[in-house]
């Protein structure tokens, strides 16, 4: 191989390896443009936002001493001398909703046990139930908001 | 050999090149898209995309919220279309909802303005047999005067309308329908006279510019609903311009006349003050302008409210009621158009037929006051009686009492 | 170097006249592509179509306007689709023009015919998925042709939509029938049809013997064509959707009065149905609207069948004198199929 020859190859080979850098650099970027497309095209929010915010009517419903489920919360809502607590029935494990039993409440999916307090008795969920931010309205209703 | 950039690759290189062109160019234009607005009226629980272009337009009244009744209860059109043209190609009535075409899918339904006359809801059950809408004394006139019918009897609205349980004994119009006339008087009067009620098309021309349906009366500017109507309002139709008989055309006016006396159309007539300074609905209620859901046979059996219905007679107080009922429709009314504070045991004056006129006070010295509905001026007037007037007991409707107190053009 | 997957799915080399664009017109190629898009852009929009009468338009509105690239997805969704219907027919024509029908790929072109007839109703059924007024009359009066067919019409019907109003009911239908009753026959059939291609010695050109031309191409260069081609469609079909939108109309109201109102304003058949719209207004819907229709799609499946054989050296040429016949019949076919469309557009 004389010089020329030499310096011939590697001028068709630098070429080459350029045109082939700048054509993979636009497939890639296509590339990029095509995957972040479909991403933004499927991660549309197409069903409506989950209430955060319930009304659940006149505070009158709710007599001193009482303990009423709103299953639509869901959550339980305690009126005591010091006001109303609305303690939530989402399990905070994974999410299912608590069902009372004698000592609070437990859950029928993978058995949490909570106390009435809403204190966690036994796992696995090891966070106890969450307290719901009530407001009392203008009209004297009871609003709950789970956000 | 095999190492030399082929035609191919060179090929593949632009194509690459364009293709990325392409797919930058997309999101481009994808990013130049304006951001949806949403809104979910409470009403329909139904999310509508309207905002996403009309964000500015404002509240079109207290008691049409948007965040209740949004824009599609009341306007249709797509509601999720972010095309103008397929967006708007399915409201109602075009840009106004309330022509009487398609006045019962907007404005309509028990809970809106198609309730029973019990609950004093039937809105457009009234408006649609009132004399603004038929027009019918008018046609009846004219029918009568070219021969085309015997009495002077209503037969004929600009559209048929019906009302079985009708208290005056007309039960229903047919429509009128100038074409089938044998007088040519009549024809003409078909074509010129018929434009200013409210089923009818508006004549083109910006000068007196209405809009069909409720709007023409409750729409004082764009997107707007109000109850606080000014006589600039009426005059659209109530003075535009003069009809001549003998050729039995309408002469439009051009101007828009500044000089409430001066300016009306009818050289003849005669104004007491309070008939140039307040505005048309302070005095005439809702019965008489929007009709009582009957059908009438002319304006004449309709319009009731006379200087004594404020003013009483020598002999008579105007009827004044004391509020007690907290659902008084007088409550209502007020709450429609704040211009006063009316409170549970306030005196009013009432009409004869009942109807409370609630921007009226009876004053503790016996003086009334009376707020303008649409220009929230206060004015206090005095009764009648124990005044020095010297009106005969039996000529006391208002063109008697014109006599002396019309002011001088 | 081992050959890739895609290398794989072609012969070695094959003889260059068989890959000649002027040959081929690229249309077969060109028809997978299309459908490979359609398969693709179908199943994102899937994501957020809802087949159910009160929500479908709605649903096709927020794909349009809403979620984002959407109106761009459903847009190269419809065009691929037209195109794919143009791309077909220019196919079929190349095949009947250059011969290439004859003895051995006397099923093929049977294969071929079938995918065509159910692309057409591949295309109606999709159209119909748009549930707005538009589509209205045309389901109804295509659903209700099937009816007058003697004795099975009226369980063609149901098959089709299941019975009941067709502008209030019968979406879920189409929506399967789209989706995935005629879906996975053209998928059968398509990969079906490109084997045989294949089984029965690639694009028709004249027997060795009587070929003039023995230049032979290596399969790189014929991927290399078929990729140069899909980028130029994918371009081409990638500007078109920016600035072309697929057709959309107000959504079908829900009262019988309301949609018998609005289905009245628009009663025009989708474009690829127009000729038989036209015939429509002549008479009889069964003679019109099932007959002939069907009597031209036997005809056209005949060809092979009823002509003289054409001649083993005019295989694979353009307009060969053996073939006169097949070729006057297709001819004629088309231009009563092109003067029907034209004259019902001109109403």
């Amino acid at each position: 191989m004389n010089v020329t020859q030499w310096k011939n190859k590697m001028t068709d080979l630098s070429r080459r390896d350029f045109l082939k850098l700048i054509r993979n650099g636009f497939l890639y970027l296509s590339g990029v443009l095509v995957t972040g497309g479909l991403l933004r095209f499927l991660s549309y929010e197409s069903e409506p936002k989950r209430k955060t915010e319930f009304d659940i009517g006149s505070a009158d419903n709710y007599p001193l001493g009482s303990r009423t489920s709103i299953p639509e919360i869901p959550a339980l809502l305690i009126h005591t001398e010091s006001g109303y607590t609305a303690l939530s029935l989402t399990c905070t494990h994974l999410g299912c909703t608590l069902e009372p039993n004698e000592t609070g409440f437990a859950c029928p999916c993978h058995n949490s046990s909570f106390d009435e307090a809403g204190n966690v008795i036994h796992g696995p969920a090891v966070k106890p139930l969450q307290v719901l931010r009530i407001e009392i309205t203008d009209d004297g209703n009871i609003k709950v908001f789970t956000a | 050999m095999q190492n030399k950039p082929t035609t191919f690759h060179f090929l593949l290189l632009i194509a690459s090149g364009l293709l990325l062109a392409a797919l930058s160019f997309l999101w481009w234009n994808d990013s130049r898209q304006p951001a949806p607005i949403s809104l979910t009226p409470t009403l329909s629980g139904e999310t509508e995309y309207c905002l996403t272009c009309h964000v500015d337009l404002p509240e079109i009244s207290a008691s049409h919220p948007a965040d209740t009744f949004g824009c599609v209860s009341c306007h249709g059109g797509e509601r999720l279309a972010l095309n103008a043209d397929l967006a708007h190609s399915t409201m109602r009535g075009g840009a106004n909802p309330s022509d009487f075409s398609v006045v019962e899918a907007s404005c309509g339904g028990s809970n809106c303005h198609s309730g029973s006359e019990a609950d004093d809801r039937h809105h457009i059950q009234r408006v649609m047999t009132s004399v603004q809408s038929t027009y019918a004394g008018a046609i009846a006139s004219i029918r009568y005067t070219f021969g085309a019918q015997t009495d002077l009897n209503a037969h004929f609205g600009i559209q048929a309308v019906i009302d079985e349980q009708s208290k005056t004994g007309i039960s229903s119009l047919e429509t009128f329908n100038p074409v089938d006339e044998a007088h040519p008087s009549i024809q003409k009067f078909g074509e010129e006279c018929l434009s200013c009620h409210l089923h009818a098309e508006p004549r083109e021309g910006e000068a007196y510019a209405r809009e069909t349906g409720c709007a023409a009366c409750h729409s004082t500017k764009k997107h707007t609903l109000t109850t606080a109507i000014p006589y600039t309002q009426c005059n659209a139709c109530h003075n535009r311009g003069n009809y001549d008989l003998r050729t039995m055309t309408f002469v439009e006016r051009t101007d828009h006349p500044t000089q409430r006396i001066d300016d009306y159309y009818q050289p003849i007539a005669q104004f007491t003050q309070c008939e140039y300074t307040l505005d048309c609905v302070d005095c005439h209620t809702r019965s008489e302008v929007m009709g009582d859901g009957d059908i009438h046979n002319d304006q004449a059996s309709i319009e009731y409210v006379q200087c004594k219905t404020c003013h009483g007679t020598l002999e008579e107080l105007p009827l004044t009621k004391t509020l007690t009922d907290p659902n008084d429709i007088a409550f209502t009314l007020a709450f429609l158009n704040p211009i006063k504070d009316l409170k549970l045991g306030d005196t009013i004056i009432v009409t004869e037929k009942g109807e409370p006129l609630w921007n009226t006070k009876v004053l503790p010295d016996g003086t009334y006051e009376m707020i303008g509905k649409a220009t929230n001026q206060y004015f206090t007037f005095r009764p009648v009686m124990g005044t020095a007037c010297e009106q005969k007991p039996d000529e006391q409707e208002s063109h008697y009492c014109h006599e002396c107190h019309a002011v001088e053009k | 170097m081992r050959p890739s997957f895609f290398h794989h799915l072609h012969p070695p080399t094959i003889p260059t006249a068989q890959a000649r664009w002027r040959h081929t017109l690229a249309a077969g190629g060109t028809a997978i592509f299309l459908m490979l898009i359609l398969g693709v852009t179908g199943i994102l929009e899937m994501f957020y179509y809802i087949p159910n009468p009160e929500e479908a338009a709605l649903s096709v509105q927020t794909i349009t306007y809403l979620v984002p690239f959407g109106g761009f997805i459903r847009n190269l969704h419809y065009w691929s689709a037209q195109l794919l219907l143009i791309v077909s027919a220019i196919h079929l024509l190349r095949v009947v023009f250059t011969a290439a029908y004859s003895h051995p790929r006397r099923f093929n072109y049977l294969l071929g015919l079938t995918l065509f007839v159910i692309v057409i109703l591949l295309d109606f059924t999709g159209y119909i998925l748009r549930w707005d007024v538009d589509i209205c009359y045309p389901l109804l009066t295509g659903t209700n042709l099937l009816k007058t067919i003697p004795l099975i019409g009226d369980a063609l019907h149901r098959i089709a939509i299941g019975g009941g109003d067709a502008c209030t009911s019968g979406l879920l239908r189409m929506y399967v029938w789209h989706i995935f009753g005629l879906t996975l026959p053209v998928i059968i059939l398509g990969v079906w049809h490109a084997f045989r291609v294949r089984r029965d010695g690639g694009i028709a050109v004249p027997p060795p013997q009587v070929r003039t031309d023995n230049a032979r191409i290596s399969r790189n260069e014929l991927v290399r064509r078929e990729v140069l081609a899909m980028f130029v469609i994918g371009i081409a079909l990638i500007l078109l959707s920016s600035f072309a939108p697929a057709p959309i109309a107000p959504a079908m109201p829900t009262t019988p009065a309301a949609i018998g109102a609005a289905a009245s304003q628009s009663a025009r058949a989708p474009w690829f149905f127009l000729w038989v719209q036209q015939m429509l207004k002549w008479g009889d819907p069964f003679i019109f609207g099932i007959v002939i229709p069907i009597g031209i799609l036997v005809l056209v499946a005949l060809i092979p069948y009823i002509f003289p054989k054409p001649a083993d050296s005019d295989i694979g040429t353009w307009f060969p004198k053996s073939n006169r016949f097949a070729q006057i019949t297709i001819g004629l076919v088309s231009f009563i199929v092109i003067l029907l469309t034209l004259l019902a557009n001109a109403k």
